[in-house]
């Protein structure tokens, strides 16, 4: 997996440098803003870490320059920036994610999962978390390669969670990915299709937040 | 001074009734002068007809109309000869030619003595000088009355006009008080009259200035984020890559881990707080629903709960409230971390958000309450009114696993409260032990945005 860092603070690119290299990310570094622009163009990279504060350009033009170009490149804003405002504007311009500083390592990796899940479901169309595989072209999902059946709904719910493993779903959240704005939605949907999955899957493989939503643990941290 | 327009429509009516009432003494003094004159020239014009027609001979009655205002006696050689039937029969003046005033039959007279020289006759008129004042006021008083009920009316067109010669003052007052706590454009210049050009100029200077140094303050904030969060990330970042090389108990590594958190969580408040007070905070309140809000803030930090095996749960309805949305983010983070601080391992933390009706004194309001409750250790009493104070910490902040605040989180949350126009109540849990925060939200009235479900 490859990773370009747009980053103007050495000290820092290198911390990070280091830190993603542990982590079995190949990971190169520039500090201006066009020269991410160039280096995207010519060699994109799967993911892009992106300072907003940059000495040339500033950050936001970068990504609008690259989604403007439709580059596919998975883009991670990293900023001491935290408004609401520039966080809306951020993932309004194209953003896959945004952290601001100062993070955890932790959740900067975690969040780079996500994104990596997310590049690989789209080159191999499985999602694949302890013994479970979620194939998003045929719709199928699996147990220890054993096809399982599952509704429309059910198998929506599951990619959901599967898809965002390591964070907490919110219900309503889950509720507005399953039905349209005019579907009439019964007050405990969700949760008559989680216990419908809880079923047909192992235990405690999605857990609860009572009140809050519900959660697939990612790999790394089970 | 109250009202300018009241005070200048007193101040003039009185002016003016001033000085009608001094031209009118005036003119009361030029009047009775005159009206003198009239009379003594009336006592005169009396006596010398009756010296024309009075005979000594024949000793005829002249022919005048007597009155008991008025009076004569002729005098012959110290001989009463004729007199009115009301006069004395002494003398009722001296006999010197001319006017006099003398006091007889209980009244006071002016009198006119006359000496007719060919008929050797003294002739002296009276007249009561009662009589001659009560006339002369009349003349008088007939001319103040239209004055005096034309000053009410004077005090009313007074009124309107100096309402409409300040009226500019109450446009401008009314412009400034429609201004909006972050509306620093210019007031209009045009219209205004010449006497408050110089006061819109210097409002709008000061109003531009105030623009220039308010985004002074906001640049500085971020930039002072800015300068800040990434030398804290530099730390972080190495700190996260030496973990590695040090073995997980050095005592030393650990310290200094624990400091970066401190220093960069305390960087973090400090900069919330200085947005979050009232006169740095320009809000654009919206409508927003604390359940579905707590559950967001709730997923987003639930790795720290996680981390340390809590058991958390949200229950309650979903509640509209009137807020800004970064600001009500940071209450409920700053809270659940506060919670989350102080409860040991394995312990529970409960949040409701419920709309309910509160009992006033007098009446009884629609509320929204959020409540976050814990089953950490507590907080004496007694305590309670400090917590909220800047950099006060508990004991020194010496509970559960170390745990380092930068004592300004429930700070932060009160001035979020305070703009929310919301109160807060501190009360022991519902658990063994632990704090309970209430936040007490006023009702959101207004329809709420919900999206209709339509029935296929």
């Amino acid at each position: 997996m490859q990773i370009l860092l747009v980053e103007d603070d050495l000290s820092l690119a290198e911390g990070l440098q280091q830190a993603l290299e542990h982590e079995g990310f190949v990971v190169n570094h520039v500090t201006h803003g066009k020269g991410a622009i160039h280096v995207v163009e010519t060699e994109p990279p799967d993911i892009l870490i992106l300072d907003l504060g940059l000495p040339d350009i500033d950050g936001l033009d970068v990504l609008a320059n690259l989604r403007k170009s439709r580059n596919e490149t998975q883009i991670m804003l990293l900023t001491a920036r935290d408004s609401l405002q520039d966080k809306v504007s951020g993932l309004d311009q194209g953003a896959d994610d945004y952290l601001a500083k100062p993070f955890e390592m932790s959740e900067l990796l975690a969040r780079l999962r996500v994104l990596e899940r997310r590049i690989s479901t789209s080159i191999s169309n499985t999602i694949t978390i302890q013994n479970i595989s979620l194939d998003t072209n045929s719709l199928n999902v699996s147990i220890n390669d054993q096809a399982i059946d599952l509704s429309r709904r059910e198998y929506m719910l599951l990619k959901v969670l599967m898809q965002n493993a390591g964070r907490i779903m919110t219900r309503d959240r889950l509720e507005s990915q399953l039905y349209n704005w005019g579907d009439e939605v019964s007050s405990n949907a969700v949760e008559v299709h989680i216990h419908h999955l809880r079923k047909k899957l192992p235990p405690e493989f999605i857990k609860t937040v009572r009140g809050v939503g519900y959660k697939v643990d990612s790999q790394k941290s089970s | 001074m109250k009202s300018i327009r009241t005070f200048l429509t007193v101040v003039i009516l009185a002016t003016i009734t001033l000085m009608v009432f001094l031209s009118e003494l005036q003119g009361f003094r030029l009047n009775l002068a005159a009206a003198e004159k009239l009379f003594d020239k009336q006592l005169a014009d009396t006596a010398h007809l009756l010296s024309a027609t009075y005979s000594p001979v024949t000793d005829n009655n002249p022919q005048i109309t007597e009155t008991e205002f008025f009076g004569f006696q002729i005098w012959i050689d110290d001989q009463l000869k004729l007199r009115s039937s009301r006069m004395p029969d002494e003398l009722i003046a001296n006999l010197e030619q001319g006017y006099q005033e003398h006091n007889f039959g209980k009244h006071r007279w002016r009198t006119y003595s006359y000496f007719d020289e060919l008929k050797n006759v003294w002739i002296l008129t009276a007249q009561r000088t009662d009589v001659r004042y009560t006339l002369a006021e009349n003349i008088v008083i007939k001319s103040i009355l239209p004055a005096l009920i034309i000053l009410p009316l004077g005090g009313l067109l007074i009124w309107t006009i100096v309402g409409y010669g300040v009226s500019p003052l109450q446009r401008l007052s009314d412009q400034l008080r429609r201004k909006q706590a972050d509306d620093f454009s210019p007031l209009p210049i045009e219209k205004q009259p010449v006497e408050l050009t110089q006061v819109v100029k210097s409002t709008n200077d000061l109003l531009s200035r105030l623009k220039a140094s308010f985004q002074r303050e906001k640049h500085f904030s971020a930039d002072a984020a800015h300068e800040l969060r990434t030398p804290i990330s530099v730390l972080k970042v190495h700190l996260h890559n030496l973990n590695k090389k040090f073995p997980a108990d050095d005592r030393n590594f650990q310290q200094v881990v624990t400091a970066t958190e401190r220093m960069g969580h305390l960087i973090e408040q400090i900069l919330l707080l200085n947005r979050t007070s009232p006169d740095q905070f320009i809000t654009k309140f919206i409508s927003i629903d604390l359940y579905k809000l707590a559950q967001e803030v709730i997923a987003r930090e639930y790795p720290q709960f996680e981390k340390k095996d809590l058991k958390i749960e949200l229950n309650g309805e979903h509640c509209l409230i009137e807020g800004d949305q970064f600001a009500l983010e940071t209450m409920l983070k700053n809270l659940l971390e506060n919670a989350c601080k102080y409860t040991p391992d394995d312990g529970n933390i409960l949040v409701s958000v419920k709309a309910e009706m509160q009992a006033d004194e007098n009446a009884s309001q629609k509320v929204v309450k959020l409540e976050i409750q814990d089953s950490g250790p507590g907080v004496p009493e007694d305590q309670y009114g400090r917590l909220f104070d800047r950099f006060y910490r508990l004991d020194g902040d010496r509970h559960a696993s170390g745990t380092t605040g930068s004592g300004l989180g429930l700070a932060i949350v009160r001035h979020i409260a305070d703009l929310h126009k919301a109160t807060i109540k501190l009360t022991k849990s519902s658990f063994d032990s632990g704090l309970s925060v209430t936040v007490i939200f006023p009702f959101y009235h207004a329809n709420p945005l919900q999206v209709k479900k339509h029935h296929v």
